[in-house]
């Protein structure tokens, strides 16, 4: 070894990336954060017990069970993939400077770019992947609670002489609340919805030097971006209620710094039993897609000459 | 580059892209408003709007997993027979998920129905109190459930809720005008048919109410007919029974009792069930040429002087009042 | 002579760092050149605070200079490929506990583009050097202070870079820790390694640089050969062994009768205190 002219190989953007990423994912894993599968698990087999009485028809029995699983289970993704891609997003960067590990992968031939784009993937292939596991157990659970609820029903239509058509009709309508594919594309958002926040909290945490602050922005924007929407209609309708300039500008701004996170409530929606058609869910992806790469690249623009 | 001077450039760009992403997300809400997939700011009151936006604070997803422990804190309000509270919890829930139909169908039963029968009898009440309570929570219960059909217009049981409730004997006290109520009812059936989805009864539903309401036999019995031609499924005593009373209304000089063994197959059958509508006052269905069909029936079956039901007293109606003050 | 291309090259490095609003920037360095041959053991010492570390930091790319330029292997140290050719052993490094010792090397070797056996042989090999293979498989959580330095170095060598960056390689490490470091170097100067290594350390810095450098608030004050540099050149040192004090008269005579000579002293070498510890310890494991 001491031939001058020894060009080590650089191997490519995409296997960087990819090598911190699984890196990051480890990372994070062995931080035992899948501990929280084992809690909803639990919380979703609980929504199975709260089977509340009621009052009348084979159409109505058990139906408070399908909408509570469902509402159990997409609002403790909802809770874990925020909190994750926040915290764990803001937890990674610090943490590299502080234990000087930063230096060391930085002094190798690393792109800043590279490094960035690898943390976050690392965090969404986290979330992704327990965003999957969760999302099969909820459907196996769902699955199951629905076609007992529709065999209860079955039974005492047919004790009461419904015609079969009508059984028919009420056993479509009972797994219509069951697992649908517009159940998967909400699973689908909550994981658009948590991307976009994990490269927001990126791109703050490139300015800022403490996970605390990350955090408590990161929340704050999250927070706030609910209102964006309402925030563009007074803009763009206002005027009706007599809002004065300074209302409108306000309103403006607002809506042009800050994401939509409304559009997500869809999600409910989908709860619901409404459907969402995939053009939707290609919309609400092309959103998230938007988001993501514009907070990534700023993150990279703000990273690429920060001092360490 | 500076940080400040970055920060700028940042700041720029956000904006920038933030005008292009304007009407991209407005549109996209539109559309998803549209598709039901985002709550609508139209077809809602302005009152409804404000406790939505306060609702908003709940997230995406986290709405309607607050709503399951409303739902479930409601439960306990309604075991506690904490009605103020029922009512005001399930205002809640329905605000954070409007499109599940389960919440707007189990509150109104509670406001209207376990909420009324309790104030009935609630003896810590003196009765003219009793039924103010009982008919201020049945008319709750039915604004509720209106509401839940202004925000769920495709549902056919919330419409067929309501047709129920309005055409509920029990219930006929509560509201002022009996004709008006019925052609509600009879309109909220129709309604609920007028989804697609509806089960059987629903129509058969409707032309109970329609034949009760003064001013539209004529639709009744068009409806009537059509739902006889569909086959027997639908040709109950009940129907049957307003079937001739319908046409005896359209047709005075028409022989009602060859009628009512046409209808009914057997002189012994159409008089059993011409009975049965005769007795059944406290629905208040309508009974042209019953009474003649009948007496005619119980000659040529020879019946008895003391069996006949013509000559025995009618049953006493329900009396509601008599309730309030027990 | 043909001119070969330095494996470090710094000129005029002037770094100011922001302190406050109002104060005036902190100058960390201030006008430091340095070029480091290929082959050469350069030390760059000075006491804590004298801006070693930020200069070695610029020289990284992990600041950018406010005036002034680096490159190694003749590639501006802003770009990414200049990071291609050289190791760096930051001080006190920390590296993810939740690996071990092989996949701490692999991880640093991937993001290098290495892969498959070649990275497997080069780990296996570099654990060799550094005296880890005993600890191949353990958490890095539970390394020593020595072995955390160790892991450090293999992984500074994982794509064979012709230059290596050391901030105080020794620092807070036992002596017989140190001692292994200090012979790797040595080992890495036989390859032909270029080594840059900065300490406070000074004994250790004489015993294993060739050149060295001393920086004082930012400047560098002395630089040069380490031999030229503590030469004293007007005296001259024997060290005999087993002679007998006969021989130390006639040689005290010899010297009376040269001119301009004078016997400055005589008297036993000491050890320094380092080397009597190593030798001792040495003795007791015997």
């Amino acid at each position: 070894m001491s031939t001058a002219t020894h060009i080590p190989q650089k191997g490519s953007h995409t296997g960087r990336i990819l090598i911190i990423a699984t890196h990051a994912f480890t990372q994070l894993v062995r931080m035992k954060v899948f501990y929280f599968l084992a809690i909803f698990a639990i919380i979703t087999i609980a929504s199975n017990f709260f089977n509340l009485p009621q009052h009348e028809g084979p159409e109505s029995v058990g139906t408070n069970v399908l909408s509570q699983i469902k509402g159990w289970s997409f609002g403790t993704m909802h809770i874990f993939s925020v909190v994750l891609s926040i915290v764990a997003t803001a937890l990674l960067l610090p943490k590299d400077v502080e234990d000087r590990t930063l230096y060391t992968i930085l002094a190798k031939p690393v792109p800043r770019f590279d490094y960035l784009a690898g943390k976050l993937l690392g965090v969404m292939l986290l979330i992704f992947i327990s965003l999957a596991l969760m999302d099969g157990l909820m459907t196996l659970v769902l699955q199951i609670r629905t076609s007992m609820v529709a065999k209860e029903q079955m039974e005492m239509a047919t004790t009461l002489g419904w015609p079969q058509r009508e059984i028919d009709a009420l056993r479509a309508e009972t797994f219509s609340n069951g697992p649908s594919w517009s159940m998967q594309g909400a699973v689908i958002a909550v994981f658009l919805r948590a991307s976009i926040m994990a490269s927001l909290a990126l791109l703050i945490s490139t300015f800022s030097t403490s996970t605390l602050f990350t955090t408590i922005v990161s929340f704050m924007v999250y927070f706030i971006g609910h209102f964006q929407a309402d925030a563009r209609d007074v803009y763009l309708h206002g005027g009706q209620a007599g809002e004065g300039m300074i209302a409108k500008v306000t309103s403006l701004l607002f809506a042009l710094v800050l994401p939509d996170f409304q559009i997500f409530n869809v999600i409910d929606a989908v709860i619901q039993g409404e459907t969402m058609p995939i053009i939707a869910l290609g919309k609400l992806t092309l959103v998230a897609l938007y988001y993501a790469m514009f907070f990534t690249i700023a993150s990279w623009f703000i990273f690429s000459d920060k001092e360490f | 580059m500076k940080l400040w001077k970055k920060s700028v450039v940042l700041s720029i760009a956000l904006l920038a892209l933030g005008v292009a992403r304007m009407p991209y997300e407005a549109g996209l809400t539109r559309e998803l408003r549209d598709a039901r997939l985002l709550p609508s700011a139209l077809d809602i009151g302005t009152v409804e709007k404000i406790g939505q936006t306060s609702a908003a604070v709940a997230f995406g997803g986290l709405r309607t997993l607050i709503a399951t422990f409303l739902n479930l804190r409601a439960f306990t309000y309604f075991t506690e027979k904490r009605w103020d509270d029922v009512a005001d919890t399930y205002d809640t829930i329905v605000d954070l998920a409007p499109h599940t139909r389960y919440y707007w169908d189990s509150g109104y039963w509670h406001i209207a129905y376990n909420a009324a029968s309790y104030y009935m009898y609630d003896s810590t009440l003196a009765p003219v109190r009793r039924k103010e309570a009982w008919r201020t929570s049945i008319l709750k219960g039915r604004s509720f459930l209106e509401r839940g059909i202004r925000n769920n217009p495709d549902d056919w049981v919330l419409h067929a809720d309501l047709g129920y409730l309005l055409s509920d004997p029990n219930k006929f006290p509560a509201f002022k005008d009996q004709r008006e109520t019925f052609s509600a009812a009879a309109d909220a059936y129709q309604k609920s048919a007028e989804t697609g989805k509806a089960l059987g009864y629903v129509r058969r539903f409707r032309f109970y109410a329609l034949a009760r309401v003064e001013g539209r036999e004529a639709q009744a019995l068009a409806l009537a007919r059509e739902l006889y031609a569909e086959g027997t499924k639908n040709r109950t005593p009940t129907f049957l029974s307003l079937l001739l009373v319908l046409e005896a209304h359209e047709n005075p000089s028409m022989d009602t009792t060859a009628r009512a063994i046409e209808l009914f197959g057997t002189p012994q059958k159409a008089y059993s069930a011409l009975s049965g509508h005769w007795q059944r006052i406290n629905e208040r269905f309508p009974i042209f040429g019953i009474a003649e069909a009948m007496a005619t029936l119980e000659n040529r079956l020879s019946i008895p002087e003391k069996d006949r039901v013509l000559n025995q007293p009618l049953p006493a109606p329900r009396n509601l009042e008599k309730s309030f003050n027990e | 002579m043909v001119e070969t291309l330095a494996a470090v090259e710094i000129r005029d490095l002037v770094k100011d760092f922001k302190t406050s609003f109002r104060r005036k920037p902190l100058r960390a360095v201030d006008g430091v050149s340095i070029r480091i041959m290929p082959g050469e053991v350069y030390g760059l010492i000075g006491p804590n605070g004298s801006g070693k570390s930020t200069t070695m930091k610029a020289l990284l790319g992990l600041v950018a200079p406010t005036s002034g330029q680096c490159s190694i292997f003749g590639k501006d140290s802003l770009k990414v490929d200049s990071r291609n050719d050289v190791g760096f052993l930051p001080e006190n490094p920390y590296f993810y506990k939740h690996l071990s010792g092989v996949e701490t090397l692999r991880f640093y070797g991937k993001l290098c583009g290495l892969g498959g056996r070649k990275l497997a042989d080069r780990v296996g090999e570099l654990l060799a050097l550094v005296d880890l293979e005993g600890a191949r498989d353990r958490r890095i959580g539970g390394y020593s202070k020595g072995m955390l330095q160790r892991i450090g170095l293999a992984q500074a060598l994982i794509q064979e870079p012709r230059l290596v960056i050391l901030d105080e390689p020794t620092a807070g490490v036992d002596p017989l820790g140190s001692r292994q470091i200090r012979d790797l170097i040595l080992k890495l100067r036989e390859r032909g390694i270029t080594v840059f290594l900065c300490s406070h350390l000074l004994e250790q810095v004489q015993e294993v640089c060739d050149h060295v450098g001393i920086i004082f608030q930012g400047r560098m004050i002395r630089e040069g050969r380490l031999d030229d540099l503590i030469a004293i050149e007007d005296q001259m040192e024997i060290v005999l062994r087993n002679a007998s004090p006969e021989l130390i008269s006639k040689i005290a005579a010899l010297v009376k009768d040269a001119p301009d000579a004078e016997l400055v002293r005589t008297g036993k070498p000491r050890t320094t205190l380092e080397r009597l510890f190593l030798r001792e310890i040495r003795d007791e494991e015997r």
